[in-house]
C-alpha cells in the first residue's frame, strides 16, 4: 500500500517530472488550440525525442501533452467558432455564442473549471474501476458499436438547429466523404475516382478544418462593418454556486465520457456528442436556450472529453489494447522503451499505472492554473478587427492542414471543404452535423460488416442478435425509446391509447 | 537535438578537409522519413527505435513523418515522387510486394532500391482461453465437420491473415467467416472479448496477450516450436504441407528512390547494417518479437523476390486473388 502511494506521489514530488508535467500541459494547450495540430502528432513526435530519456519522463511529459491538448481545442472554439480539435465541436455551439455576448472569459473560466472536474473524476475512475471497466469494454462486440453508431446518428436531431431536413442530409453527406477510400474488406476503392492519393480516405480533421475553419472566415467578410463585441473581463472565474449547481450534469456527462473514452473503439469525439446531446435532453431550463449560449452546452461537452482522456488509458494500462490513438503511440513508446505493454503490465510493473495515476491527476490541477490565467489576453483576440483575424485564421488553416501528413493534396480538399462549407451555411446548413456524419459514417459501416460476418450474413440472425445479447438489448431498447420520443410516433401512439 | 547537428557538422567538415569529394558530405542536412503505417504500429514501433541509431552513425537527423493510408501505398507514392538525392527514406512493411496482384498500385519494391531488409516478424495462431481448442489440429478437424461456422479475425484482403488463410487453403481447406477489423489491435481486442474464435497475427502484437494468460496459442507459423512460446505447437503439425512456404513472415525493410547515386546508396547501407547489427535495437527487436534480417544489395533483393513469388503463388492457388502471377511476371517458387 506504501508502495502504491509513494508512485502515485511520485510526479508530484519530484520537481524534474513535474516541471515536465507542467511544460506538457502548457504546450498542450497551445498544440490542442490550432486546428490539425493534433495531440497524436506530438506525442509521436516526441518518441523520438525521448528515446534515450527514463521512461518517467517521457511519459510525463506525454501526459501533459494529452491533458492540455484535449483541452486546448476548446479555446478556438470558444474565440472563434474554430474547434481546435474534433473533440471540442460541440462546445463551439454554445461557446462561440457567449464570447459573441462579450462572456469569452467566462467561458473559457467557466469551461477550464469543468475540463478539471471532467479529468479528475476520470482519473479517478480509471483508479478505482479499471479492471473492471476495461472488461465490461471488452463485452462491446461489433453488432454493440453498430448501435452506438445508430444512436449517434440519432443525435442529429440535437445538433441540426432549426431545419431537421438540413440536418439529416448534412449527416448523409458526412457519412459519405467518411467512407471514401480503400474499403476495409476487400482493399478495393471506393469512391476515389480513381485517384491515388483518396485511397487513403479524408482525413477528418481535414474536413473539420475546412467546414469550421476556411468556412467561418469566409462568412465572416459579411459582416466585415460590425464591431467587435467589447469583451467583460472582471469575472473570469466563475464562483463557486454556479460550479456547484453544474456539478449533477457534470458527473454525468463525465461518466459518458469515461464509458465512451473506455471503449477501443470510440473516443472523445463521440463522447463529448453525446454528452452535449444528454445535456440538451435533460436540462430543461438553461441558462439561455442550447445554441445561443447555454452555459450547460459548454460544461457537457468540456467534462466528456476530458473525461475520456481517464477512460482512454484504461483499458491501455490494465491490456496493453489502446483506447484511442493517443493511447496507442503511448504503448509504441512503452515498446521502445523496453517495456511490456500487456495484461501483465499491471503485475510486473504496477508502478506505471500509480504514476499514470497520480500524473494524470497532477497534469489536471496544472490545467486549472494554465487555463485561468492569461485569459484576459485570450479574449481580447475577439476584439481584433476582422481584416487582421480573418487572414490570421487561413493561414493557421492551410499550416495545420499541412502538418497533419504534410501532403498539400489535403490543403486542396480541406479549401474545397471551406467553399462547399460557405455556401451551406448561407443556405442555413449547419455544419455540426456533417463533422458527425464523418466520424459515425466508418463507424457504422466497419461494425455492421463485422457484426454481420460474425453471424455468417444472414440478415435474420443479425437482427436477433441485436436483441439476444443484454447489452445489444439495452442498446436498442435506448435507441428504440430515442425513436419514440423524438418522432410524431410517440403522439401518435398516446392518441390511440387515449381514445382506447 | 543539436548534439547530432553538431557532430554532423563536424563530421561533414573531417570528410570535407580529407576527400575533397563533394559526394562524400552526404548526409549534409536532414533526411525526410516516410512511415507508410500509422503511428503506435508495429512498422512504426521499430523505425522508431531503430533511428536514434541511425541518426547517431550517419550525424543527421532524420524526420520521421507517418504516411498511412491505402495498405501503405499512398507513403510509397509519395517518396518514389521525391528528388533521388538519398535525403527521402521510405519505411515500410512486405504490402507492397502484392500490390499489383491486389490491384492497388502498379509499383512494387523493385522499383525502389533496398537500403536494408532490417527483420521479420514471426506468425502465431491464437484463440481466446476459453476455447475448445488447444491446437490448430483440433481446431482444423472441427473447422472441417461444421464448415463456415468458425469465426476467423481480418485485416482485408491483401492483410496478414488473409494470406496465412490462403497459405492454408493452398495445402488444405478451412472454410471459416472472416470477420475484419482495421488492425491487428482492433483484432486482438475482438479476440479478447471472445466475438471471434481466432486470429493468425504477428508474434509482436499478442507475445503480451499469451505471456498473460489473456490468449492462447494454437500454433505458431515455423517448422519448429519456438523458443519464445514454449508449448505452442508448430503449424507443421497440423499441415506438414505448408513447410514448403516456410519461413515466412511479414518484414520491415528501409527503401530509396531507385535513382539515387550509388555513393550515396553505399553510405545509408553501411550505416543502416551498424544499427540493425547494434546491441540497443537487436535488444528491442528479440524483446519485440521479432527477427533479424540486416540483408541489404544482392541478398535483400533475393529475399524481396522469394517472399514476393511464394505469398503470390499461394494466394493464387487459394483462389484468394484472380491475377495469376504469371501474367505479372512473377515466377513460381
Amino acid at each position: 500500500m506504501s508502495d502504491t502511494f509513494s508512485y502515485l506521489l511520485m510526479a508530484w514530488l519530484d520537481p524534474g517530472l513535474l516541471g515536465l508535467t507542467a511544460l506538457g500541459v502548457l504546450a498542450g494547450i497551445y498544440i490542442g488550440a490550432i486546428p490539425g495540430l493534433s495531440v497524436t502528432m506530438a506525442v509521436s513526435i516526441l518518441i523520438s525525442f525521448t528515446f534515450a530519456w527514463d521512461i518517467n519522463n517521457a511519459l510525463a511529459l506525454m501526459v501533459g501533452i494529452y491533458v492540455g491538448g484535449v483541452y486546448g481545442g476548446s479555446r478556438t472554439a470558444i474565440l472563434l467558432n474554430i474547434p481546435g480539435a474534433p473533440s471540442a465541436v460541440t462546445t463551439a455551439f454554445d461557446g462561440y455564442p457567449l464570447a459573441q455576448k462579450g462572456e469569452a472569459g467566462r467561458a473559457i473560466g467557466l469551461s477550464t473549471v469543468m475540463s478539471v472536474i471532467g479529468g479528475l473524476i476520470g482519473v479517478a475512475v480509471l483508479a478505482g474501476t479499471a479492471p473492471h471497466l476495461a472488461d465490461l469494454a471488452l463485452q462491446f462486440a461489433p453488432r454493440d458499436y453498430f448501435l452506438i453508431a445508430i444512436l449517434g446518428l440519432l443525435l442529429v436531431s440535437s445538433l441540426s438547429g432549426k431545419s431537421l431536413a438540413r440536418g439529416i442530409f448534412s449527416v448523409a453527406l458526412g457519412a459519405t466523404i467518411g467512407l471514401v477510400g480503400m474499403d476495409m474488406v476487400t482493399a478495393q476503392p471506393r469512391l476515389t475516382l480513381g485517384s491515388m492519393e483518396l485511397l487513403g480516405g479524408i482525413h477528418y480533421v481535414v474536413v473539420m478544418i475546412g467546414l469550421f475553419g476556411v468556412a467561418e472566415a469566409f462568412y465572416q467578410l459579411h459582416n466585415m462593418a460590425k464591431v467587435p463585441v467589447k469583451q467583460k473581463v472582471d469575472k473570469i472565474i466563475p464562483p463557486l454556486n454556479m460550479v456547484l449547481k453544474f456539478l449533477p450534469l457534470s458527473i454525468r456527462t463525465s461518466i459518458i465520457g469515461v464509458v465512451v473514452g473506455a471503449l477501443p473503439g470510440t473516443g472523445g469525439d463521440i463522447a463529448s456528442l453525446f454528452a452535449y446531446d444528454h445535456a440538451k435532453r435533460t436540462v430543461k431550463n438553461p441558462s439561455t436556450p442550447f445554441g445561443e449560449g447555454a452555459y450547460e452546452g459548454l460544461v457537457a461537452p468540456e467534462t466528456a472529453n476530458n473525461a475520456a482522456v481517464g477512460g482512454a488509458y484504461v483499458p491501455m494500462l490494465t491490456l496493453g489494447m489502446p483506447g484511442d490513438a493517443v493511447t496507442a503511440v503511448i504503448i509504441g513508446a512503452l515498446v521502445i522503451h523496453g517495456l511490456n505493454p500487456g495484461p501483465m503490465l499491471m503485475i510486473e510493473t504496477p508502478h506505471i499505472f500509480w504514476f499514470t495515476v497520480g500524473n494524470l491527476a497532477l497534469a489536471n490541477i496544472f490545467l486549472l492554473v494554465f487555463g485561468l490565467t492569461g485569459i484576459r489576453i485570450f479574449s481580447k483576440i475577439v476584439e481584433v478587427p476582422k481584416a487582421i483575424m480573418i487572414p490570421l485564421i487561413l493561414v493557421l488553416c492551410v499550416v495545420g492542414t499541412y502538418s497533419l501528413n504534410s501532403n498539400m493534396m489535403e490543403v486542396y480538399w480541406m479549401l474545397g471543404f471551406g467553399i462547399l462549407g460557405y455556401w451551406l451555411k448561407v443556405f442555413g446548413f449547419q455544419m455540426g452535423p456533417i463533422i458527425l456524419g464523418v466520424i459515425l459514417g466508418p463507424l457504422l459501416d466497419e461494425s455492421y460488416r463485422q457484426a454481420m460476418s460474425s453471424v455468417g450474413d444472414r440478415g435474420g440472425d443479425f437482427l436477433l442478435a441485436l436483441v439476444a445479447n443484454p447489452l445489444s438489448l439495452v442498446l436498442t431498447t435506448v435507441i428504440a425509446l430515442v425513436l419514440l420520443g423524438n418522432t410524431p410516433l410517440k403522439g401518435w401512439l398516446v392518441g390511440r391509447f387515449q381514445r382506447n | 537535438m543539436f548534439k547530432p547537428l553538431l557532430t554532423g557538422l563536424a563530421v561533414a567538415a573531417g570528410t570535407l578537409a580529407l576527400t575533397g569529394n563533394a559526394l562524400a558530405e552526404y548526409p549534409e542536412r536532414n533526411i525526410q522519413g516516410t512511415i507508410q503505417w500509422g503511428a503506435g504500429g508495429a512498422t512504426d514501433n521499430v523505425v522508431r527505435s531503430l533511428t536514434p541509431h541511425v541518426e547517431e552513425i550517419l550525424g543527421t537527423t532524420i524526420v520521421l513523418t507517418n504516411r498511412p493510408g491505402g495498405t501503405g501505398v499512398i507513403g510509397m507514392n509519395h517518396v518514389m515522387r521525391q528528388r533521388p538525392d538519398g535525403y527521402n527514406l521510405l519505411f515500410g512493411a512486405e504490402n507492397p510486394q502484392l500490390y499489383p496482384l491486389m490491384g492497388l498500385a502498379d509499383f512494387t519494391y523493385d522499383d525502389m532500391h533496398a537500403v536494408n531488409i532490417i527483420g521479420q516478424g514471426l506468425v502465431v495462431i491464437a484463440t481466446h482461453p476459453d476455447s475448445p481448442f488447444d491446437t490448430f489440429a483440433e481446431l482444423l478437424e472441427y473447422a472441417n465437420e461444421n464448415p463456415g461456422e468458425l469465426r476467423m479475425g481480418g485485416t482485408g484482403a491483401g492483410g496478414l491473415p488473409s494470406t496465412i488463410h490462403a497459405m492454408i487453403n493452398a495445402v488444405g481447406e478451412l472454410d471459416v467467416r472472416t470477420v475484419t477489423f482495421g488492425g491487428d489491435g482492433p483484432g486482438v481486442t475482438a479476440l479478447l472479448g471472445e466475438h471471434i474464435d481466432f486470429m493468425p497475427l504477428s508474434l509482436s502484437a499478442v507475445a503480451e496477450q499469451i505471456r498473460g494468460g489473456r490468449l492462447k496459442g494454437l500454433a505458431v507459423l515455423n517448422s519448429e516450436e519456438l523458443e519464445e512460446l514454449p508449448g505452442v505447437p508448430p503449424i507443421t503439425e497440423a499441415l506438414p504441407d505448408i513447410e514448403s512456404f516456410l519461413p515466412w513472415g511479414p518484414f520491415w525493410g528501409v527503401f530509396v528512390h531507385q535513382d539515387t547515386p550509388d555513393d550515396i546508396k553505399t553510405i545509408l547501407e553501411d550505416a543502416y547494417q551498424q544499427a540493425v547489427a547494434s546491441d540497443g535495437f537487436q535488444e528491442f527487436l528479440e524483446n519485440f518479437g521479432g527477427t533479424t534480417l540486416n540483408l541489404s544489395g544482392d541478398a535483400a533483393q533475393q529475399y524481396l523476390d522469394n517472399w514476393q513469388s511464394v505469398t503470390a503463388w499461394s494466394m493464387y492457388e487459394a483462389e484468394a486473388v484472380e491475377t495469376s502471377p504469371e501474367e505479372l511476371g512473377i515466377p513460381r517458387p
